[in-house]
């Protein structure tokens, strides 16, 4: 689109919006600035420069299990969410199925409930059921948060598709299935790849429901990060922090790579 | 149109084994008994609990009460608690707004490559940990010059520690605004990238200064994207518990730290369904509101487009 901000009101938004960046990225630079610091105390001003935490926190047990257990997580969800998700929104948007707008608030009612109590609610049923296997429990409340992403960019991927292709296959003989490898699929693909890997950082970045399930053995990062939080006050946790903040650089560049930022966020 | 071309082609060659939308409700089946097993049936039976009895060894059974509800609605500390959820929650989405507005038009009418960069920062904060981002938040806002608003603030003369605000509902509204930004900016940018931008162009070439056409059309033409956001921040703010616990303390308890509160201190697990139930209810209540509010603003664009 061709700009079309000029002038006085144009110069005032350009001012506004850089002002906005620089709330957006202070935390975060805040964060990384205090990880090389060579206090001993995670306080401001930072002193020097070191990477003597990065050393440290690379070869910690404790934190290489947290984000291994992250890891495993948001792969395991976001395979069953789309497992789960893909098939449904295919029905969903391609076939008349009666009440498919109450479905479809169904499938993405875990966007409007609240997840704290998602994950409370999760716990104590669990409990009922005498499910006490943390990973299990995890993972299960970490598909109930990834489905809906899943489920909402599969439809907006739907959407974009020419259906006059899909109907041309079919006149021509195409059976259904046919059809959606050879004309569906690789025009959702790409779609559908970024929605993975927004599902994927949910899930990896997770807080409300790791926060009921989570026990010593099984810490997703999060969890592990506020709980050291509360107990060790010197830089290194700037340094995890920052290790998080790498990773979800990286999911930006790969959501930009996939297909474009502006249309993995439908903008 | 397009189903009757699709049933037209499909009958003759494929016999089909289902009616077709019985084979959708098979195909969705899955999900939805997932989401019915580990969403739906949860949450009603955690809900129930608000209405039921505690014993002395926790056992949760019948009979029926409202008391829990009763004391949440009469004790002046729990009201206390939802007066603040709801004003952090109001602020944080009318700051996000105001926040976003310029943001918003950045992405959607800026040069090239600084909506880019736009878009790249605003997108990046949504794949961090809320746990990070309200840890950067606690260094930033630290009480003492140790904090890196008030260090900075010294350097350029401001006496020592001038802000307070680690600890205090503003805390959680700075942090807040923060986490849920680009929950605002993206509804709002799709929103604005939507509008003709001939009708903008019409209005200058009319006479009306920058400031007029923005007010006159840009603005209303933003409101969906506007409600949109409004009502994700205040239902997730309300709802949120990471922030409010790390930067809130005692003087910004809010409805999701006293939730937790009372699950792992007071193990009154009626009382915090009640305060799930009161949760749940203003997360609904927003998202129901707003979505009758645009119909009614809609219809009453069709009928004032009629009567002309």
């Amino acid at each position: 689109m061709a700009a079309r901000l000029s002038g006085g009101g144009g110069a005032l938004t350009y001012f506004l919006a850089a002002a906005g960046l620089i709330f957006i990225v202070s935390p975060l630079v805040v964060v990384v600035a205090l990880s090389f610091s060579e206090a001993s105390i995670a306080t401001y001003p930072p002193v020097g420069f070191t990477t003597a935490w990065y050393q440290r926190v690379i070869v910690d047990d404790e934190f290489r299990q947290a984000f291994l257990t992250s890891v495993t997580l948001a792969l395991a969800s976001t395979v069953a969410s789309f497992v789960l998700g893909l098939p449904a929104a295919y029905a969903l948007n391609r076939w008349e199925v009666p009440g498919a707008r109450t479905i479809e608030t169904i499938l993405l009612s875990p966007f409007i409930l609240p997840i704290l109590i998602t994950g409370l609610a999760l716990l104590q049923f669990m409990a009922l059921l005498r499910m006490r296997d943390a990973l299990t429990n995890l993972f299960i409340g970490h598909v109930l948060i990834t489905l809906p992403y899943l489920v909402r960019t599969v439809t907006a991927s739907l959407k974009q598709v020419d259906r006059s292709l899909e109907e041309a296959a079919l006149t021509l003989g195409a059976s259904p299935w046919r059809v959606f490898w050879r004309v569906t699929a690789p025009q959702i693909t790409p779609g559908i790849a970024a929605g993975c890997l927004f599902a994927f950082m949910v899930s990896f970045d997770d807080f409300p429901i790791s926060f009921w399930l989570s026990n010593a053995e099984n810490m997703p990062l999060p969890i592990y990060l506020q709980n050291s939080m509360t107990k060790v006050f010197d830089p290194s946790i700037a340094t995890m922090s920052s290790f998080t903040i790498m990773t979800g650089i990286l999911a930006v560049i790969g959501l930009e790579k996939l297909v474009g930022l502006r249309r993995a966020m439908s903008v | 149109m397009t189903a009757s071309v699709l049933q037209a082609t499909d009958m003759p060659t494929r016999r089909a084994v289902l009616p077709k939308w019985l084979a959708g409700i098979a195909i969705l089946l899955p999900a939805l008994a997932f989401l019915f097993t580990f969403l739906v049936l949860p949450s009603i039976i955690l809900l129930s609990y608000s209405v039921l009895t505690q014993s002395e060894s926790g056992d949760i059974s019948l009979p029926l009460t409202l008391s829990s509800y009763q004391r949440l609605v009469s004790g002046p500390a729990y009201r206390h608690v939802v007066m603040t959820t709801l004003r952090v929650s109001v602020l944080t989405s009318l700051f996000a707004s105001l926040l976003a507005y310029p943001l918003a038009m950045a992405i959607a009418y800026g040069k090239p490559l600084f909506s880019r960069i736009t878009m790249i920062l605003v997108v990046l904060p949504m794949v961090v940990s809320v746990v990070v981002r309200t840890y950067g938040w606690q260094l930033v806002l630290g009480n003492s010059n140790t904090g890196v608003l008030n260090w900075l603030l010294q350097l350029i003369g401001f006496g020592p520690a001038p802000v307070k605000v680690m600890f205090t509902e503003w805390a959680i509204v700075i942090a807040s605004v923060h986490v849920f930004l680009p929950l605002m900016v993206l509804p709002l940018a799709a929103s604005l990238g939507r509008i003709n931008p001939s009708l903008n162009e019409a209005a200058r070439m009319l006479g009306a200064p920058a400031w007029r056409a923005f007010l006159r059309i840009t603005l209303p033409l933003s409101v969906p994207g506007l409600l949109a956001g409004l009502t994700i921040v205040f239902s997730l703010t309300a709802a949120s518990y990471v922030t409010p616990q790390m930067v809130g303390g005692n003087r910004g308890l809010m409805l999701g730290v006293l939730l937790e509160q009372q699950i792992n201190t007071s193990f009154d697990w009626p009382m915090a369904a009640a305060i799930a139930s009161v949760m749940v209810a203003i997360a609904l209540g927003a998202n129901v509101g707003v979505e009758w509010l645009v119909g009614r603003r809609a219809a009453a664009r069709l009928r004032r487009s009629r009567a002309r």
